[in-house]
């Protein structure tokens, strides 16, 4: 036993050695993309960071994904819904789509905030960040369906749902839904804009499916305890 | 596309800018704050605007700094002269300000001492891409417009010589080609911007258009620019009457012309047109450009001619060229020489503070890490002490100083 523990140990490199790879040995630890970690005088180091800082030293590091900077404009949130708008892995098509939609709703709401009288200026939000992130908050369901087979029928039953799925769901929702309910002439970031400033009032399309999920699962409350987890 | 788009404001901030030091940096902003009336609420150390909207009257005291064009001005004297970008930039600020800056400064100086018994003076303006020709294009034709000039301003002489959907063998002359729809969208702006001088010219000949149709001599030139915008067939050849009408009648004592086009290396490079043949059309068998190149000339007398050589926007020509010469070649640089050369830069420290301050005040630059004014509903995303400045550093960083580059980045951000 205590052979196998430490043939589990011992440095372990592949036989091919990609750049990326998902599966790592559990050994490699992660990057750290934030400058304000390695601003730190050395003076100022807790014993936690210390230990650390002296990790780095024997194990060897993953690889950085792609989409990690040490930008202070970056935004996980935002660069998750980046990552699931992309297809065929073109990331510079999706996040130029992203970036554009920021724009044109930055304009209509300068534009807006510009020509309002001073009184209604207070109300009026102009920052993309706060929109997007309220917005898709917005969109997020409280309660979900799963699909339970009981005596050889499917019943739609209410579940409660954990957070990344719930924000899966939100940024999925909205990404169907100006994929496909659009003008064929209609960009993607302009449809993608109204929606999310829609979505920031309580309005639009993406709202109301939520609202339709949450009745569903108001109506199907009976099968609730065909749930057994 | 997307790819072009990003790899646009990477090469943008990859220009080499040299910037020159800044000698009494702080003499003159100590200077601006002194004989500015205006100054801005939230901060106290950089002077962002000022109140002369007279471009006659900006001096270098004056550079950095942001003034206002007043609505009615930007109808008439504009109507297509403005980048697409800036347009966008009026109406969402609901305020048309330019900067000022040293290239434009320079030119308005020249435009002022020149005296107008000399031949035309052919002034071009050269730069990287992004940084800022064409607005300073635009700062002298204001000049200019202000001081009652004829302005005749050429947008972009790039949307000339390709994309062209109709293309018609010219009535007048059997080699040439016609472009209608560019003509009279022309002459429809020509005609706006010029109302009054359009009054007051008369021709010098009569011009026949066809079997019926005819210009007499001593009409107002506003009948020749109304004949071309109805009758969309004889359009090219209308530009071509105008142009020459007012290179013959501009004298010291009459009015003063001048002739502002972006893109002038358009003139003498290639086309993306072909004939009916498939073969290739030469810039100099288009109407619009062979009556142009004329007015580029210096055989008249009182007006001055502004260019631009751009590589944004031409065709054939590698995206690294800038110089008047790269861009120009030899048959182009040629025509134009003597020419005196303008040459525009990114922005220094002082205007890019100024350009950051300008954008803050306009509520442009959102993001809570760059200390925005409107922190109403960031009050949770408060940025930590010391972080407000990360922000603009990375801009700074990210643009390179490049006015465009950093006008692209503060749009999403």
């Amino acid at each position: 036993m205590a052979a196998s523990i430490a043939k589990f140990l011992r440095p372990w490199s592949p036989g091919v050695l990609p750049a990326r790879w998902t599966r790592y040995n559990p050994y490699y630890l992660e990057p750290e993309p934030s400058k304000e970690v390695y601003r730190i005088p050395v003076t100022e180091l807790t014993d936690e960071q210390k230990a650390a800082q002296e990790l780095k030293a024997v194990r060897p590091i993953k690889a950085a994904p792609p989409g990690l900077t040490s930008s202070v404009f970056s935004d996980p949130t935002v660069s998750k819904f980046v990552n699931m708008m992309m297809e065929d892995g073109d990331k510079v098509l999706a996040r130029s789509i992203i970036t554009q939609t920021f724009e044109s709703m930055k304009r209509k709401q300068v534009e807006k905030y510009h020509k309002a009288p001073a009184t209604e200026k207070e109300g009026i939000e102009c920052n993309p960040y706060t929109i997007f992130h309220q917005a898709l908050e917005n969109c997020k369901p409280i309660i979900g369906l799963i699909s339970i087979q009981k005596g050889g029928k499917y019943y739609q039953v209410p579940t409660p749902l954990t957070d990344s799925r719930r924000r899966f769901l939100a940024m999925k929702w909205l990404i169907t839904e100006c994929r496909d309910n659009k003008h064929r002439r209609t960009h993607m970031y302009e449809k993608l804009s109204q929606e999310l400033l829609a979505a920031f009032m309580n309005e639009g399309n993406v709202i109301k499916r939520k609202h339709d999920m949450h009745k569903m699962a108001e109506a199907n409350r009976a099968f609730a305890h065909y749930r057994w987890w | 596309m997307a790819l072009k788009r990003l790899n646009r404001i990477v090469q943008l901030s990859h220009t080499v800018s040299l910037t020159r030091p800044l000698h009494g940096s702080g003499c003159g902003l100590q200077l601006g704050a002194a004989t500015q009336t205006e100054a801005p609420m939230e901060s106290p150390r950089a002077v962002f605007r000022t109140s002369e909207s007279e471009p006659a009257s900006h001096g270098e005291q004056h550079i950095g700094q942001f003034y206002t064009i007043p609505p009615s001005q930007v109808k008439t004297i504009f109507p297509h002269g403005l980048p697409y970008r800036f347009q966008q930039q009026i109406k969402t600020f609901n305020e048309a300000c330019l900067m000022v800056r040293k290239p434009a400064l320079e030119l308005i100086g020249y435009l002022k001492k020149a005296d107008p018994a000399h031949p035309s003076v052919r002034y071009v303006l050269y730069g990287e891409r992004g940084t800022g020709k064409s607005l300073s294009l635009c700062h002298a034709l204001h000049h200019c417009s202000l001081q009652d000039w004829l302005i005749l301003h050429v947008p972009d002489a790039h949307l000339w010589v390709k994309n062209c959907k109709e293309l018609m063998a010219s009535s007048y002359h059997r080699a040439r080609f016609d472009q209608p729809i560019e003509a009279s969208v022309w002459l429809k702006n020509f005609r706006v911007t010029n109302e009054r001088f359009l009054k007051e010219i008369k021709t010098s000949q009569k011009y026949i258009w066809s079997k019926r149709e005819f210009t007499d001599e001593g009409r107002p030139l506003g009948e020749i620019v109304d004949q071309g915008v109805t009758r969309v067939k004889n359009a090219s050849d209308a530009v071509g009457v105008v142009l020459k009408e007012l290179k013959a009648q501009a004298r010291p004592g009459s009015y003063r012309l001048v002739v502002g086009v972006d893109g002038v290396n358009a003139l003498w490079g290639r086309t993306t047109l072909r004939k009916e043949d498939r073969s290739l059309i030469d810039p100099s068998e288009l109407t619009l450009v062979h009556n142009l190149r004329k007015m580029m000339k210096n055989d008249w007398c009182g007006g001055a001619v502004i260019a631009t050589v751009t590589q944004t926007g031409s065709v054939f020509t590698p995206s690294s060229a800038y110089l008047p010469q790269e861009l120009l070649g030899k048959e182009g640089f040629d025509f134009l020489d003597p020419f005196l050369p303008v040459l525009v830069r990114a922005y220094s420290e002082k205007e890019f503070e100024s350009s950051y301050q300008y954008y803050r005040d306009r509520h442009w630059i959102q993001h809570h890490t760059v200390d925005s004014l409107k922190s109403i509903l960031c009050v949770s995303l408060a940025p930590p002490a010391g972080h407000t400045e990360e922000g603009k550093k990375e801009l700074l960083f990210l643009s390179n100083r490049n006015p465009a580059a950093l006008e692209r980045l503060c749009a999403f951000l």
